[in-house]
């Protein structure tokens, strides 16, 4: 039989489509969609014109999804036709305007006549070719957009509905009942209806992200003004190093980049104080690389300091200190420890780089002291002059050995620093670059490159672990005859046994 | 008065051994369609009706084919009667559809995207185990299960 429309459908003017304009979220996770498309199934729920619904179940523990609003009225925010949040962004419609500071609020009319003539009128419009002004592609991203934004999709809201009948503990279908068997999550927020989402008019969840907008905290410069380096949280192996330069050059020379895989962090250090807070400034709460939202924050100085704020912040000073190489025991046994300049506080304290702490004759108590600690190549009175020598060449490593000597050493003189500059860079367990190794060749036969003293085996394990990333370690072979236990590659130290 | 012809019914020999089954789940059926609707879904009160319908057709299958107790005769007897279903018997004649629920579950027309209904998907591939179709209530027709 031959299928009769009743009416005219293109002289209605009601909508037809071809394919839904969906957000990521309501797609779903399945590459393999089946969907069923049914014109003129169901009347817009904003402006009640017919239009073409289509269904879609959204990922295997998923309910069936449906278009709810028809394109016409879609377009006119640039939102998804299923969940009514902006497509570009994930937010619903009145914090997007609210922080782009767009306001269609008046252009739009919200009663009957008046809104199907300018529904109908835009729909004319739009299909003759006109472009309609959308202004919503030329709107460039503000910072609080970005830091609302949702990067990855949010496939919870495409759970099944709770169950009504549960909730009154009378569902009588058990475990074929398809709705979610929990208690419903009541509230200001359960109260929304959908076109004052649509419209952007008080709408709860909107107005609850707004204020956590406002108050989102601003990252405040430390008031340890020699603090250049800002922490990095969240890191993925999809973030290189080369992202993180490419995001915080623009605010400064950086000094340094020292990413740390382990603990999913990076150190970026700066040249000048001001560079670093200009980053922290421009930064903070809106860095995302690749899609990942990082978290930043102020580097902690490497001092240990009794932290009593709770594990979190222990830990991540822990991990700003020892990128993750040395269980915490040993840094609160070496918090414990500190003590005064001496040598006793520099041990530990070389901890913290990883470094092997230089020797600890009896009587030198600061490393200046100790001409071999100066990067005396030979065990000669070199020392003092390959220091500065030293650090002459190797200008950027230097400094940031020495800001993250300052981290640790208050009291040390520099040149101690731009010592160990050579050997191993800050919060650093990677390899001292290769030109290093020329000092590291001569020394083997004289001194263990890192001088591990003699009475202190823990030590030498360090330069063991920073030893076994594969490639440079030849050169720095583990100190042979004390150096005890096995290296354990990749960062568990063995507990430091003084 | 011109003669009418009556359709006066002549049962078969062989009938007195099936009527009483018969007769009791026809007073089954009755039962389930007089049944009140309060507290089920639109769709689960004709389940009944489908599982009854079901339960009579197999009867008189298993009398004819499995068991072999009744004579071809009674047999097409019952089919014309309307004891039985004879479109449900034919499917169960084929490979794979032994145990089949209903001849709505396996209609393509009456299913999205032109398949049929899952209760036909056997358990092992499916990913709710428990589940009742719409139609008929069935919890599983597949003949492997």
């Amino acid at each position: 039989m031959a299928h009769r429309l009743l009416r005219d459908a293109e002289a209605d003017g009601w909508e037809r489509s071809d394919f839904p304009i969906i957000c990521e979220s309501c797609l779903g996770d399945n590459p393999y969609v089946r969907m069923t498309r049914a014109q003129y199934d169901k009347e817009c729920k904003i402006c009640q014109r017919p239009f073409t619904v289509f269904r879609w179940r959204p990922g295997r523990d998923a309910r069936y999804k449906k278009t709810e609003i028809c394109q016409t009225c879609c377009k006119l925010k640039n939102v998804c036709q299923v969940c009514l949040l902006d497509l570009e962004y994930g937010l619903p419609v009145q914090v997007r305007d609210t922080a782009l500071s767009i306001s269609s609020h008046d252009t739009i009319p919200k009663s009957d006549v008046n809104r199907e003539y300018f529904a109908e009128e835009h729909d004319r419009k739009a299909r003759a070719g006109l472009d309609y002004e959308s202004s919503y592609g030329k709107v460039r991203p503000n910072d609080t957009i970005l830091k609302l934004q949702r990067t990855t999709p949010y496939y919870k809201r495409n759970r099944a509905h709770v169950c009504s009948f549960y909730i009154r503990g009378e569902c009588t279908r058990g475990a074929e009942c398809p709705y979610r068997h929990e208690m419903p999550v009541t509230g200001e927020l359960s109260q929304q209806n959908i076109k004052d989402r649509y419209y952007g008019v008080n709408d709860p969840v909107a107005l609850k992200l707004l204020n956590k907008a406002g108050e989102m905290p601003s990252l405040e410069p430390p008031e340890d003004e020699s603090i250049r380096t800002l922490y990095v949280g969240g890191l993925d192996a999809r973030v290189s190093e080369q992202d993180l330069k490419d995001n915080f050059y623009a605010h400064g020379e950086i000094e340094s980049i020292r990413m740390v895989l382990q603990r999913a962090c990076a150190f970026v250090t700066y040249t000048t104080r001001e560079g670093a807070e200009k980053a922290a400034e421009e930064l903070s709460n809106k860095l995302v690389i690749k899609g990942l939202r990082l978290k930043l924050m102020w580097g902690r100085p490497q001092a240990p300091k009794p932290e009593t704020e709770g594990s979190e912040v222990a830990r991540q000073q822990t991990a700003v200190a020892h990128s993750g190489l040395l269980p915490r025991a040993v840094i609160s046994q070496q918090q414990s420890q500190m003590q005064g300049p001496g040598s006793q506080d520099h041990g530990p304290a070389m901890h913290y780089y990883n470094t092997l702490p230089p020797p600890q004759p009896e009587r030198t108590f600061y490393p200046s002291m100790d001409p071999q600690r100066m990067g005396a190549i030979v065990p000669s009175q070199e020392g003092s002059s390959s220091g500065p020598s030293g650090s002459s060449e190797n200008r950027p490593p230097s400094e940031q050995q020495q800001q993250g000597q300052h981290y640790a050493y208050p009291a040390m003189a520099p040149p101690h620093g731009q010592y160990y500059s050579h050997y191993y860079p800050p919060y650093g367990y990677m390899m001292p670059p290769p030109p290093y190794q020329q000092y590291q060749l001569p020394n083997q036969s004289t001194v263990p490159p890192l001088h591990p003293p003699p009475a202190t085996q823990q030590y030498q394990q360090h330069p063991v672990q920073s030893g076994s990333t594969p490639s440079s370690s030849a050169p720095v072979p583990p100190p042979a005859p004390p150096s005890s236990s096995g290296s354990t590659p990749g960062g568990s130290a063995p507990p430091v046994s003084s | 008065m011109p003669k009418v012809k009556t359709n006066r019914v002549k049962y078969p020999e062989g009938w007195e051994l099936i009527e009483p089954t018969l007769r009791e789940l026809q007073a089954k059926m009755r039962e389930a369609e007089n049944d009140p609707h309060d507290g089920k879904r639109k769709c689960e009160a004709l389940w009944p009706i489908f599982k009854i319908a079901h339960q009579k057709s197999r009867y008189i299958y298993d009398l004819y084919y499995r068991r072999k107790e009744i004579s071809k005769e009674l047999y097409e007897f019952c089919l014309d009667q309307g004891y039985a279903d004879k479109n449900l018997i034919a499917k169960w004649k084929k490979p794979g559809y032994e145990r089949l629920c209903c001849l709505r579950c396996i209609q393509p027309r009456d299913h999205n995207f032109a398949t049929t209904c899952v209760c036909r998907v056997p358990k092992h591939l499916r990913e709710e185990k428990v589940i009742e179709c719409g139609h008929c209530g069935c919890r599983g027709c597949a003949s492997g299960d």
